[in-house]
């Protein structure tokens, strides 16, 4: 090389910053980010179809919209993409051996970590979002006056938001050292979370779905064809709900951060 | 002269399994060859010195600093990893812009480096194309182009040879070279004897995690006073020659070619022989072709230190 | 330069011979390396547990008298029928299980040869595709077979043991092969339907969710439209209801939906169908790459 320039240190923020910023383009790029996003127009195409099926049946439309396509979000969308992009926070750096790339650079492995957890929430938001911006106006298209209704997908937007974070947290914690953290979140987020809310009382408050399903505005009903997927809900203060989910996810993403930081990662040989 | 890098009793397990065995050693600035047979340890004292991994015992250090969990030492050091592993989703251009990014350069700083570092290892062209449709030697540059973009004091190279044809290795090779002069600090380990030797003749040699020599290679040959030199010589008088040395005590055994030309002596003191052979040569007036010591190079002591 | 005959060259006089089942070697490696993971071996002895089960309920069925004071009457809910035998092949969890041994087991089965380049390093053998594919379809076999034929024969097995008669197998004497029918039809499905997606990718940990998900999506897909439509033809989205359907068929019962049960076994048979094609377009020796 001609010159020797400067080395300039890195600060956590800044760190933070071009890992998130790498890892969001790098995200973006991916063939998998388009799986999932498909998947997230799925309720999109059930929104438009519904919207043909029952126009002028305002009640309907509003009930299969809070039942059917929030708790699809809820219960199953944010939980597999938090899965899979919580988990590959660490995996995929192993699995793929480029774990080296990223710790021989002067970042600390709290900003890899803190960066990595950032963009892939925020990939997950922008997927998550598009499908429920599409599908909930596409339902509402005959009361976008109202201005109620901005204010309903900005709280149903802000529910996934903190339920993403709270699952992402979780998962990526999982997956700092777990070898089949895949396994483990799969048994957590489609055993535990429907299993522990058929409990009554205080047990439903060990899953996150709880939390989530309180904030909801408006509750979902127990049983019928959809009885995997609705809980007989005792519902959290929203207060204690939002307190919960963000603790949740600073707890876990902390743990994270300081597993990352002190464990000593080898690849498969 | 001060260490750059230096090692304290550094021992590394995996499981039962040992990785590297009590390792002191000191490495200044210059070009360092790192040479072993596969499974020698290479690897892992190379990941221990990067911070890839944390020692069972004892420590490495960098300019004095420990390098475990230091993050900053970093923005001087450029590592080359040996696996043959990338982001394969980007092209060349976005894999060494979005590293250097992670140096705290601005995005035309980044840009400028990456541009120069892809001219160095002959990658301009083929810079928009995913890394995924590189061939194998275009990845070995561009991961050797990431180790060196941002203008590292000290170099890790874990068999940057590995995967380059005949030319591509030697400009290589001339790269790592010019480096030295730069005054760097370069460590480049191989399994390849000829590659280390033609980078450099300061050596650390490794077998089953253990340091079986560090030095100048011929210091080392040297030092191996139980193996004796061996010296082949091609001349029409090779029997005259012979002749002379017979009475020598330090010749031990001399062998004859079938061609009836060539001659290969043992002996315990090289320069004792040189000066005789060169008193020899001119008081008979012999006339000598070729001379030659077969097993001054690194595969021959390597092959004594191994017990070969 | 001495010759080649002198160099101790011999030219090789012997005959080719291809093994019996060149996907044996293929099929016995999956299986020893699915037992190999820790948490696998967890998950495939719960699948047991449905068995359990039901070999108790069939120790009740025949010891009735004894225990007529639990069901007040309605000991009809414990008769061993073809019922019986389809509800323990059918059951949710048995499935459930099923699928997670599949996420273990099945996911990385294509995805990490193709990770590591490995199809090349087979078809350098003397392996045909189909024996490549077969060897991988055997292990998924080997789990499903050992998780529902197997049980389901012991059952059986024991339903004779503990009547104390042959009565049982004159009465319905076509059960058996609907056993080995529905667990074949099963077998055969979830190893087209791991192979699909496992040649999907390269990442194995990608496979996983998308096994898992699509099984599980299908589910619920199912109930949103159900619950939007109320019509029983939405069951033919569902993977597990197209198995119930097939189930009853197969059991001579009558189907859980108000469907032809030849449009559930037309869904199947697409899937797999759609699986061969991919595979073999799929699975080649070298990979050209854009």
């Amino acid at each position: 090389m001609e010159t020797k320039g400067r080395t300039p240190a890195v600060s956590l923020g800044a760190s933070v910053r071009e890992v998130f910023s790498f890892f969001f383009f790098l995200g973006r790029r991916t063939g998998k980010t388009r799986v999932f996003f498909l998947v997230g127009m799925i309720p999109v195409g059930i929104a438009v179809l519904v919207r043909i099926l029952m126009a002028g049946r305002a009640d309907d439309l509003a009930a299969v919209f809070s039942e059917i396509l929030m708790v699809f979000f809820v219960t199953f969308y944010i939980v597999i993409l938090s899965l899979f992009y919580g988990t590959s926070i660490v995996a995929e750096e192993l699995e793929g051996r480029t774990l080296s790339y990223l710790t021989s650079r002067p970042l600390s492995k709290t900003g890899i970590f803190l960066g990595k957890y950032a963009a892939y929430t925020s990939l997950i938001f922008v997927m998550v979002t598009a499908s429920l911006f599409l599908s909930y106006f596409i339902m509402n298209s005959h009361r976008l006056r109202e201005a109620a209704l901005y204010g309903a997908f900005l709280r149903y937007a802000g529910v996934l938001g903190l339920g993403i974070l709270a699952y992402t947290a979780f998962f990526a914690f999982l997956g700092t050292f777990l070898k089949r953290a895949i396994l483990v979140g799969l048994m957590f987020g489609f055993g535990w979370e429907n299993v522990i809310q058929y409990f009554p009382g205080s047990t439903q408050k060990f899953s996150l779905v709880h939390y989530l399903k309180s904030l909801l505005p408006r509750q979902p009903s127990a049983g019928g064809k959809l009885a995997i997927l609705l809980f007989r809900l005792e519902p959290s203060s929203p207060a204690t709900a939002i307190i919960s989910l963000v603790v949740v996810a600073a707890v876990f993403v902390a743990l994270g951060c300081w597993v990352f930081r002190t464990k000593e990662y080898l690849f498969e040989e | 002269m001060t260490p750059v890098i230096e090692t304290k009793n550094l021992s590394k397990w995996y499981g039962n399994v040992l990785g590297l065995s009590d390792v002191s050693l000191e490495i200044e600035s210059g070009i360092t060859g790192l040479l072993g047979p596969n499974g020698a340890g290479k690897s892992t004292f190379m990941k221990l010195i990067t911070g890839q991994m944390k020692p069972n015992i004892g420590a490495v250090t960098i300019r004095g600093k420990r390098v475990w969990n230091d993050y900053r030492l970093f923005s001087r050091v450029g590592f080359c990893p040996e696996p043959d592993a990338f982001y394969e989703d980007v092209t060349g251009w976005e894999f060494l812009t979005g590293l250097l990014r992670f140096y705290g350069f601005t995005r035309a700083e980044a840009a400028d480096r990456a541009t120069r570092a892809l001219a160095i290892v002959e990658l301009s062209a083929d810079k928009d194309r995913k890394v995924r449709s590189y061939s194998r030697g275009m990845r070995q540059r561009v991961k050797f182009a990431q180790a060196i973009a941002h203008d590292p004091d000290v170099m890790i190279l874990d068999e940057p040879f590995s995967g380059l044809d005949p030319l591509g290795k030697r400009r290589l090779i001339k790269l790592v070279k010019d480096f030295e002069s730069e005054g760097r600090t370069v460590l480049v380990s191989s399994h390849v004897l000829p590659e280390i030797e033609a980078v450099t003749s300061r050596i650390i040699m490794i077998h089953q995690g253990k340091i079986l020599a560090q030095g100048d290679i011929h210091m080392v040959r040297d030092l191996i006073e139980s193996h004796p030199h061996m010296i082949s010589l091609r001349s029409p008088a090779a029997r005259a020659v012979a002749a002379a040395f017979v009475d020598d005590a330090s010749v031990l055994k001399m062998t004859f070619g079938t061609d009836g030309r060539s001659l290969v002596v043992e002996t315990h003191n090289r320069d004792a022989f040189f000066s005789r052979l060169q008193a020899v040569v001119v008081e008979k007036g012999i006339e000598v072709d070729e001379i030659d010591s077969p097993d001054d190079n690194l595969q021959a002591v390597f092959d004594y230190l191994v017990g070969k | 330069m001495a010759t080649i005959r002198e160099k101790g060259y011999y030219h090789w006089d012997g005959r080719l011979e291809e093994r019996r089942f060149p996907w044996w070697p293929i099929t016995r490696t999956g299986i020893q390396l699915a037992f190999r993971k820790k948490w696998f071996k967890f998950v495939f002895a719960f699948g047991f547990s449905p068995a359990v089960v039901f070999l108790v309920l069939i120790y009740i069925s025949e010891r009735l008298e004894d225990f007529k004071s639990m069901f007040g009457g309605k000991e009809r809910l414990i008769t061993v029928n073809p019922k019986f035998f389809m509800d323990f092949l059918t059951n949710g969890f048995l499935v459930f299980i099923i699928v997670m041994v599949l996420v273990f087991a099945g996911a990385g089965l294509i995805a990490d040869d193709l990770k590591h380049n490995s199809l090349q390093i087979y078809f350098a053998r003397p392996l045909r595709k189909k024996d490549y594919l077969l060897g991988k379809m055997a292990v998924i076999f080997f789990f499903v077979l050992i998780l529902t034929f197997v049980p389901a024969l012991v059952l059986y097995v024991f339903k004779l043991v503990f009547a104390g008669s042959f009565r049982f197998v004159l009465e319905y004497p076509w059960l058996l092969l609907s056993i080995v029918g529905f667990a074949a039809l099963m077998a055969v499905f979830f190893a087209f339907y791991t192979l699909l997606l496992s040649c999907l990718s390269k990442n194995s940990r990608y496979v996983m969710i998308i096994v898992f998900m699509i099984y599980l999506f299908s589910q619920v897909f199912y109930g949103i439209m159900q619950s939007i439509f109320r019509t029983p033809y939405m069951a033919l989205f569902s993977i597990y209801e197209n198995l119930l359907q097939a189930g009853a068929f197969l059991f001579a019962q009558k189907p859980p939906h108000a469907v032809p049960v030849v449009w559930s076994f037309l869904v199947l048979a697409a899937v797999c169908a759609t699986s061969a094609l991919v595979l073999t377009k799929k699975i080649r020796a070298t990979e050209v790459i854009r």
